[in-house]
């Protein structure tokens, strides 16, 4: 070896997003807002590329859920081709999509968010981490790793290729299912699903400890919107959008996706790169729904697997029909594991899965496209304008942390009047903080990877603009 | 994966110097020096790749710095601190955690070495600056090296077990 080597961890500038909390005359909070300010520009890259490229660019926009943004992309361009990918690999892109919904979300409640459950949101941040959780519940980070390597194993062995498979493309999939490659996952799942029951019973063995933070993290009346099939069941590729209110009344049901612009406005405020997405009947900023696990457990009349159903009702029965707290993001991502792994055994066992008729084949027919799913996060839209040669003039990404971004700001805003009561900021607030925040799950770190690893940082401010405390994680 | 090499190139393809380690493993994909060897293509850095570190014989970690000067890079072996910490806000796990996880959970770690190179332009662009693409040939080059002296595979040795 010609160069050094240096033993020193590699260190990186952080910096994607911050939270300022503002303070009135007398110390009280009055407003508080979750600032991205890392800019993306994706759909600036977008602008001139052929459409055939648009899938395994847009795969690229997200580390933890690029499979979210390949289907997504892919079904708008079917609408360019003005194509229906065969029936087999319209299925193939479920499973796929199911892989991807269970391996982020199992990043998101083993890694990230167990620790809090585990050890409480006083606890030191020393402790409540993954290495602390390895000390005090191997089996949980050890189902953890499991069910993730579940997820990621489904992509990759449908990919089919070592390095970044593109296996979906415009008009279905690129190649049929094996048979050996339908048994060996079929293989892996009932560990899979067993390790999430196991997950879901401590969690509900938990779940009364944590009554005071369920009440103060993002509890709050808004809708709810999510993909349902003809049958009302939970649809995380295709369906229709079903918008449903606090009381549980229908805002909007069976609306063709495509349609969205008639629905959803998009605001764009000077203090965040995050777009808000806001319900248009309701106006700007009051138009606040809420998308993503919570959101397809409320506004679907089922699951559709037996597991996840059952679970479902137990959900309901606990904590009614529309659970107005964020907090609730965690319990929901659980069951929609749950369903996602049932799911894609149902799938693998279908007549007609391993058949080699996976992709329609056109040129462009069309020069706009509407794509949509469920991604781990909720509802994702991938929306473009092509000329007659098929190079994308204009793309719009609604993705689902924009949908979530009234209700994040709403629900740091209720934890900092809840927990804040000095000029100066403390730890177990800054703990809830990031925590109410988590729920949601918000993928912003993923931008760039040198400068990426999201800090989070907490401003208060006083009256006159002055910045009272600061704390950085 | 059992006993095998894993190669992990990672960072976002579509920020310019960001994507170094996925042209990286493109480049290591193809050379045969590295023949046997799994080279994956990642955004960041996941948990389920301790599981990979307890069943292999070697990992490469590919990726970009903003310590080091443009167009510089280094060869890092993974030191698993007493006092580890990743903050559990962000998706991203760093080689420490992964590989404090693998021998706290499966009793086992590989020789983990993260190879990494300054970058000049994280501005979105799915291309190098020209000193990282500059350096990458010999990066790969190095990575290779690193393979064979430390995984040893018969592959990248000639008949009378030189580095070809």
């Amino acid at each position: 070896m010609s160069n050094t080597i240096v033993i020193d961890p590699v260190t990186r500038i952080e910096g994607h997003s911050k939270i300022t909390i503002h303070l009135d005359d007398h110390g009280e909070v009055v407003d508080a807002q979750f600032h991205v300010i890392q800019f993306r520009g994706f759909e600036r890259i977008a602008q001139g590329r052929p459409i055939h490229e648009m899938p395994s660019i847009m795969a690229r926009i997200c580390g933890i859920c690029p499979v979210s943004h390949l289907i997504a992309s892919s079904k708008a361009c079917d609408q360019i081709l003005a194509v229906e990918p065969p029936p087999t690999g319209a299925d193939l892109r479920r499973v796929m999509n199911l892989a991807q919904i269970v391996q982020s979300n199992a990043l998101s409640f083993f890694h990230l968010s167990s620790p809090d459950l585990l050890f409480g949101f006083d606890a030191d941040p020393a402790q409540r981490n993954i290495i602390g959780l390895l000390q005090a519940n191997p089996q949980l980070v050890r189902d953890g790793v499991g069910v993730r390597r579940f997820g990621q194993q489904i992509i990759e062995w449908l990919g089919g290729k070592r390095i970044h498979p593109s296996w979906i493309v415009p008009g279905g999939v690129d190649s049929p299912l094996s048979e050996e490659t339908r048994n060996r996952i079929l293989s892996t799942i009932p560990e899979a699903i067993a390790a999430i029951e196991r997950a879901i019973v401590w969690y509900k063995s938990s779940l009364l400890d944590w009554a005071d933070e369920a009440a103060s993290f993002g509890d709050f009346r808004s809708a709810f919107m999510g993909l349902v099939d003809q049958d009302g069941n939970v649809d995380h590729y295709d369906g229709l959008l079903r918008v449903m209110d606090a009381d549980g009344n229908l805002l909007a049901d069976r609306i063709d996706p495509t349609t969205y612009t008639d629905y959803l406005g998009e605001a764009v405020e000077p203090w965040t790169y995050l777009k808000s997405t806001y319900w248009k009947a309701i106006g700007y900023p009051q138009g606040v729904y809420r998308v993503g696990p919570l959101a397809r457990v409320i506004v679907a009349d089922r699951m559709g697997t037996l597991r996840a159903d059952i679970e479902l009702d137990e959900f309901r029965r606990r904590l009614g029909r529309v659970p107005g707290s964020s907090f609730h993001y965690h319990y929901a991502r659980l069951i929609d594991m749950l369903y996602a792994s049932e799911r894609i055994e149902e799938l693998l066992r279908g007549p007609d899965i391993l058949l080699p008729r996976v992709r329609a084949f056109a040129g462009i027919n069309s020069n706009e496209g509407i794509g949509v799913s469920e991604a781990p996060r909720g509802t994702l839209l991938h929306h473009y304008r092509v000329d007659d040669d098929g190079i994308v003039q204009w793309a719009n990404l609604a993705i689902a942390t924009g949908h979530n971004n009234l209700a994040m700001n709403r629900s740091v805003l209720q934890v900092a009047k809840r927990y804040v009561k000095s000029a100066e900021l403390t730890e177990p607030m800054l703990n809830r903080v990031e925590a109410v925040i988590r729920c949601y799950d918000p993928c912003l770190s993923c931008s760039t990877h040198a400068l990426g690893e999201m800090a989070l940082q907490v401003q208060l401010i006083g009256p006159s603009g002055v910045v009272l405390d600061e704390l950085v994680r | 994966m059992t006993d095998g090499v894993l190669l992990v190139g990672y960072g976002n393809a579509m920020r310019s110097d960001d994507g170094l380690g996925w042209h990286a493993a493109e480049r290591l994909a193809e050379d045969q020096r590295l023949a046997g060897s799994v080279v994956l293509q990642r955004q960041q850095l996941t948990p389920e790749l301790a599981l990979d570190i307890s069943e292999s014989a070697l990992v490469v970690l590919i990726d970009a710095s903003t310590a080091l000067a443009p167009g510089v890079f280094s060869v890092t072996m993974v030191e698993p601190a007493a006092d580890v910490l990743d903050r559990t806000w962000s998706h991203h796990v760093s080689p420490t955690t992964l590989v404090a996880i693998a021998r706290e959970l499966y009793g086992r770690a590989c020789e983990v070495y993260v190879v990494s190179c300054g970058v000049q332009s994280l501005d979105i662009g799915d291309r190098l600056s020209p000193v990282v693409e500059q350096a990458l040939p010999q990066m790969v080059d190095a990575i290779a090296e690193l393979v064979v002296l430390r995984a040893v595979l018969p592959e990248g040795l000639d008949e009378e077990g030189r580095i070809l």
